[in-house]
């Protein structure tokens, strides 16, 4: 069962055009017909009737989106949008890409379909990002080129950065000028390493510092409030954990949410069914089944015993020691494959855990401190409006809007490869 | 239609029409096969009288497309609580409030459920002073924890009663109020709340509990000398008339403090701004 919103992380490629060291996907070159594309949307469409769904977001990525040819993708919006249309239905596009691959042929469909956003992908430093011929170096000049000609062509741009050692080490003021100052991305989101899929030397290498990133987050923080703040620069999840400690709406990343099984789920080229992409691509122990094989979405969701145990997974965890956690309203136990990538069980929290309560504890102090100097108004308006107008005999439940959580994360922003696509749409 | 709100069993609601109700069931299939749209407006809340739902069962509550607030109630908290988590999918449809009774561990299930974004009602009889150190951590939490964003009752209308000076009722806060709430029993029987100790109108009069509720307990010493008694009306005298107090009251003077303290703050921001632009 789902929400009110269905995200579904679709890779109709699981072919990749270059050759990262640290990537956890499986990669094959298998990629989906328009026929399989049109059962797949079929059964997504008859899903959302028979769980009274009112929006479909698919958020496309692979392997690498662009090894097919744009031509395919036309004429996949048309079918997409034949089948909601009969239907009754929208449904929503978002594009992941590593943009090595681009050419300006996509800019039409990237308008038409997916809003003239990319979401992609580039760390500082660049250690492990490769192309099949050359190293790091190589694929960085390559992608800053790909990224200046979308940019010119009027394409948003949002990035996501994954920390490594040296990123650590040259700390976060060098993080924030690289992308800010050098190369104007003014949307970007650092994400914790994850060294899924199969072992290699690079990826015994990308171990927790728990600690070091405590500081380094606690840093970026810092001078995202004093550099970027107001002026148009969003840095998750940062950015949006300052949304939510002062009280506003707020779209945290996937890892945080209260159980990612009502959020999303992620459909391969193969046609496997499995929680995220990461899921997906690395780990075939935890698919929930093939949709090809299955009539209906809803039966194959029902009967997988991997989903029940993702279902289970905050239930089981929560009375280890997350119930006693100030944070609890914002993690939930953190990110189910990190843990089993570390912990290889997913019975138990988030190995990044100290990390995150470094960070939140960080952030709960800056939203107070922005509330004080006026900065942040909400949390005291918020709070003199409800003594002001909330009834003294008792709450009366048709008063609780239905969905009056704290934070109101927009369900299409809610996947982790595709930050804050909501902010530049609108 | 009168006033009172009939707690019924939902096999019972074609016999209410007309009639405000709270429909009670184990069963959340038994809930939508029993409300038909015409009878919506008068159900108050439908309460779900354990955690413990089948996710088929759970999924037909997600498709009832109706926004009916839906009570959960926790009577086993310290063992029931990570079942809350089965509820959350829910939110977008259905206000939810979790109904727990303060029972040793029950500081669990409030921390679980305001982390969920659900409120919280305590279902408070008479508490020893084990559970009165756990009610004053559960109240650290709803006073001062920053992602708190939803009420906990009774302390929720007790803090805005002592923050705007004004008497309120915990009788009806607590949904116990025998002028307000009846009690239908599975074999049709009004009862007056089970706090009375099951009576019906039989057992005791709806004069003399309206005069116990209203008068509080004049003539008990205690309730007498308390400064609480505009709020409390002799609420924690019930069912036991010797109950001593002064664990509840401390409760009370924990939420007072706290009132005072905004007060004053406000006040003070009030002051520093020339007086708050309406």
């Amino acid at each position: 069962m789902m929400r009110d919103h269905l995200s579904v992380i679709f890779l109709p490629t699981n072919k990749c055009n270059v050759n990262c060291e640290y990537c956890f996907e499986d990669k094959t070159d298998d990629r989906m017909t328009h026929e399989q594309l049109a059962a797949v949307i079929t059964k997504l469409l008859d899903f959302m009737e028979q769980g009274d769904i009112g929006s479909l977001t698919l958020h496309w990525q692979g392997g690498e989106i662009m090894t097919m040819p744009v031509e395919w993708f036309e004429t996949a919006y048309d079918l997409i949008n034949d089948l909601a249309h009969a239907r009754g239905r929208h449904i929503e596009h978002g594009l992941q890409s590593n943009m090595i691959g681009y050419t300006p042929r996509w800019n039409d469909i990237i308008a038409r379909m997916f809003g003239n956003h990319v979401g992609t992908s580039m760390d500082f430093p660049n250690l492990y990002r490769k192309l099949f011929r050359g190293g790091p170096n190589d694929y960085t000049r390559i992608w800053k080129q790909k990224i200046k000609m979308a940019r010119d062509a009027g394409i948003g741009i949002g990035v996501i950065a994954v920390t490594n050692r040296e990123t650590l080490e040259l700390g976060a003021e060098r993080l924030y000028s690289y992308f800010v100052d050098e190369l104007g991305i003014t949307d970007f989101q650092v994400n914790t390493p994850f060294p899924g899929g199969e072992a290699n030397t690079t990826k015994k290498d990308l171990a927790v510092e728990n600690e070091a990133l405590g500081r380094f987050f606690n840093d970026l923080t810092d001078i995202w409030i004093e550099r970027g703040r107001g002026r148009g620069v969003n840095v998750g999840p940062i950015d949006q954990l300052v949304a939510r400690f002062s009280g506003k709406d707020s779209c945290l990343p996937c890892i945080w949410q209260m159980n990612c099984v009502d959020e999303f789920i992620a459909i391969d080229a193969r046609g496997y069914v499995a929680q995220c992409d990461c899921w997906v691509t690395s780990y075939p122990e935890y698919f929930f089944g093939n949709i090809f094989e299955w009539d209906s979405l809803s039966d194959l969701l029902k009967n997988s015993p991997a989903r029940k145990e993702f279902a289970d997974r905050p239930l089981s965890i929560v009375d280890q020691d997350c119930i006693e956690c100030d944070h609890l309203s914002v993690c939930h136990g953190g990110c189910p494959v990190r843990t089993y990538t570390y912990k290889k069980t997913l019975l138990e929290k988030d190995p990044f855990c100290s990390f995150y309560k470094t960070l939140f504890s960080h952030i709960d102090g800056v939203a107070a401190r922005l509330a004080l100097n006026g900065s942040l108004p909400d949390r005291f308006d918020q709070a003199s409006l409800d003594v002001s107008e909330s009834s003294s005999i008792g709450t009366d439940l048709r008063s609780i809007r239905a969905g009056a959580r704290q934070a109101s994360p927009h369900p299409q922003t809610l996947v982790q490869i595709e930050p804050r696509r909501q902010a530049i749409v609108k | 239609m009168n006033s009172v709100i009939y707690n019924i069993p939902a096999e019972q609601v074609s016999e209410f029409r007309g009639q405000r109700i709270i429909v009670r069931s184990l069963d959340p299939g038994e809930i939508v096969r029993e409300l038909s749209d015409e009878c919506l407006d008068d159900v108050q809340f439908v309460r779900l009288l354990s955690p413990k739902v089948a996710p088929d069962a759970l999924a037909t509550l997600a498709r009832w497309g109706r926004s009916v607030p839906l009570d959960i109630v926790l009577d086993d908290p310290a063992s029931e609580f990570p079942l809350l988590y089965n509820f959350a999918k829910l939110l977008d449809k259905h206000p939810i409030r979790v109904t727990i009774a303060v029972k040793p561990g029950f500081g669990k299930a409030v921390k679980l459920a305001l982390a969920l974004h659900f409120a919280v009602k305590l279902d408070v009889g008479q508490p020893d002073p084990q559970l009165i150190d756990e009610m004053n951590d559960v109240l650290d939490v709803f006073l001062h924890r920053a992602s708190v964003s939803q009420p906990v009752e009774y302390f929720h209308s007790i803090f805005l009663s002592l923050y705007r000076q004004e008497p309120t009722s915990l009788w009806i806060v607590q949904e116990d109020d025998p002028e307000l709430y009846r009690f239908i029993t599975d074999a049709g029987v009004e009862k007056l709340s089970p706090r009375f100790g099951g009576s019906g109108p039989a057992g005791i009069t709806d004069a003399q509990a309206a005069e116990s509720v209203t008068a509080g307990s004049r003539g008990e010493l205690e309730c007498d000398a308390c400064q609480f008694l505009f709020a409390c009306g002799g609420y924690f005298k019930w069912p036991d008339r010797n109950y001593e107090c002064r664990g509840v009251k401390s409760i009370f003077s924990t939420i007072d403090e706290a009132a005072a303290e905004l007060r004053e703050s406000v006040a003070g921001l009030a002051a520093s701004q020339g007086g708050f632009q309406s």
